[in-house]
C-alpha cells in the first residue's frame, strides 16, 4: 500500500510543470463564467462537475449568450471528442480494474494527465501502479483547475468591464494554437476555421455559428490532408 | 434552473465520452476516418473561438467590427509565434488593447 501512495504522489508531482499552463486558462474560464452571469453556485457546480478545458469555456460561452441546449451540447461534445481517442489508449492501463475504478479515471481525466501518465509508460512500462499514477495526476491537475476557475470567477466581478478582460481568452488561445500549425492541412484548417467564424458566428440564429465554422475548419483540413496525402503519398500521420 | 438541467446534462455527456473505451464499449478500434479527424479538432476549435473575439467588440447580440481589437490581436499572435511564451503574449495584447482605446478617447 506504501507503494500506491509513492505513485500516487509521483503522479501529482509529475503533473506540476504543466500548472503553468493550467492556470492562466482555468482564470480564464472562471471570467467567462462570471461574464456568462453564473451565480455563485452555478459556477460551483460548473466548475466541479466536469474538467473539460476548451468545451467548458465554449459551453459556458454559448449559455452567456443564450444559445440553445442543443446547440451548448453539441458543441461541447463535438469539442471533446479527443477524449474518447484517450481512452482508447488507457484502456490497457486499466483492463484489469473494477468498472468504478474506471469511471473515476475518466471523470478526471485531462489533457494534461494524460500526456503525464503516457510518459510514464513510455519510461517506465513495467510499472504496475500506473492507474494509481493516473489518478494522483489527474486529480492534482483537477484541483488546480478548479482553483484556477474560482480564482477567475472572483477577479471577474472585481475587475471592470471596461478594461476589456474578456480580450485575455483569444490572446491565451493563440498560445495554444501555435504547437497546432504543423502541416499545410492544419493551416487550411486555422485560416478556414478563421474566416467561417468571422462570417457566421455573428450571422447564424441560435449561436450556431462557432459549431458550423468548427466543421468548416475540419473538413476542409481533412480534404486537403486526404489530396495531399493521395499525391505525396506522405505516411506522416500523429 | 435550466441551467442545472443543461450543465447536468453536459457533465454526464462529457462523461461517457472520456469514459467510452474505457467503460462502455472497451476492445474497440477507432475507424481510421475519426482518426484523421482529431488531427483537425484541436486548431478548427481554437481558430474558430479565436478570430470573432479578436475581430468583433460587444455582446453577442450587437457585435460591431473593432479596429483595435484586430491589431492588438494581430501583434499579440505575431508575438505569441516569435516568443512562444503564454504571458508576454498576454501582456502584449492587453496593453495595446489598452493604449489604442485610451488613444482613441
Amino acid at each position: 500500500m506504501a507503494g500506491a501512495k509513492r505513485e500516487f504522489l509521483r503522479g501529482a508531482r509529475n503533473a506540476v510543470p504543466l500548472f503553468l499552463g493550467i492556470v492562466p486558462f482555468a482564470v480564464v474560464v472562471g471570467v467567462a463564467a462570471r461574464e456568462a452571469g453564473l451565480d455563485a453556485a452555478q459556477g460551483t457546480f460548473f466548475s466541479l462537475s466536469m474538467i473539460a478545458g476548451t468545451a467548458q469555456l465554449a459551453a459556458v460561452q454559448l449559455y452567456g449568450a443564450g444559445a440553445s441546449a442543443v446547440i451548448v451540447l453539441l458543441t461541447a461534445m463535438v469539442v471533446n471528442l479527443r477524449y474518447s481517442m484517450y481512452s482508447l489508449s488507457l484502456h490497457r492501463v486499466l483492463e484489469e480494474r473494477s468498472f468504478i475504478e474506471r469511471l473515476r479515471a475518466a471523470f478526471f481525466l485531462s489533457d494534461q494527465s494524460f500526456v503525464v501518465t503516457m510518459t510514464e509508460l513510455e519510461t517506465n512500462p513495467g510499472n504496475q501502479s500506473l492507474p494509481v499514477f493516473l489518478f494522483g495526476s489527474s486529480l492534482a491537475v483537477f484541483v488546480v483547475w478548479v482553483a484556477g476557475i474560482f480564482l477567475g470567477f472572483i477577479l471577474g466581478a472585481v475587475i471592470p468591464a471596461g478594461l476589456s478582460l474578456d480580450f485575455v481568452i483569444p490572446l491565451a488561445f493563440m498560445y495554444l494554437l501555435i504547437p497546432h500549425l504543423g502541416g499545410r492541412d492544419r493551416q487550411v484548417t486555422v485560416l478556414t476555421g478563421i474566416v467561417a467564424s468571422v462570417v457566421f458566428v455573428p450571422r447564424l440564429p441560435l449561436q450556431s455559428g462557432l459549431l458550423v465554422a468548427i466543421f468548416i475548419g475540419i473538413g476542409s483540413g481533412m480534404v486537403v490532408g486526404a489530396f495531399s496525402r493521395k499525391t505525396k503519398s506522405e505516411e506522416e500521420w500523429a | 434552473m435550466r441551467f442545472y438541467l443543461l450543465f447536468g446534462s453536459l457533465a454526464v455527456a462529457l462523461l461517457i465520452i472520456k469514459g467510452l473505451f474505457l467503460c462502455f464499449v472497451p476492445d474497440r478500434k477507432l475507424p481510421p476516418f475519426l482518426e484523421r479527424y482529431f488531427r483537425y479538432i484541436t486548431p478548427a476549435v481554437l481558430a474558430a473561438l479565436i478570430a470573432p473575439s479578436v475581430f468583433y467588440a460587444g455582446n453577442p447580440a450587437g457585435l460591431e467590427v473593432s479596429p483595435k481589437r484586430l491589431t492588438a490581436g494581430l501583434v499579440a499572435f505575431i508575438v505569441a509565434l516569435v516568443t512562444r511564451n503564454i504571458l508576454i503574449t498576454i501582456v502584449t495584447g492587453m496593453v495595446l488593447l489598452w493604449g489604442l482605446s485610451c488613444l482613441s478617447i
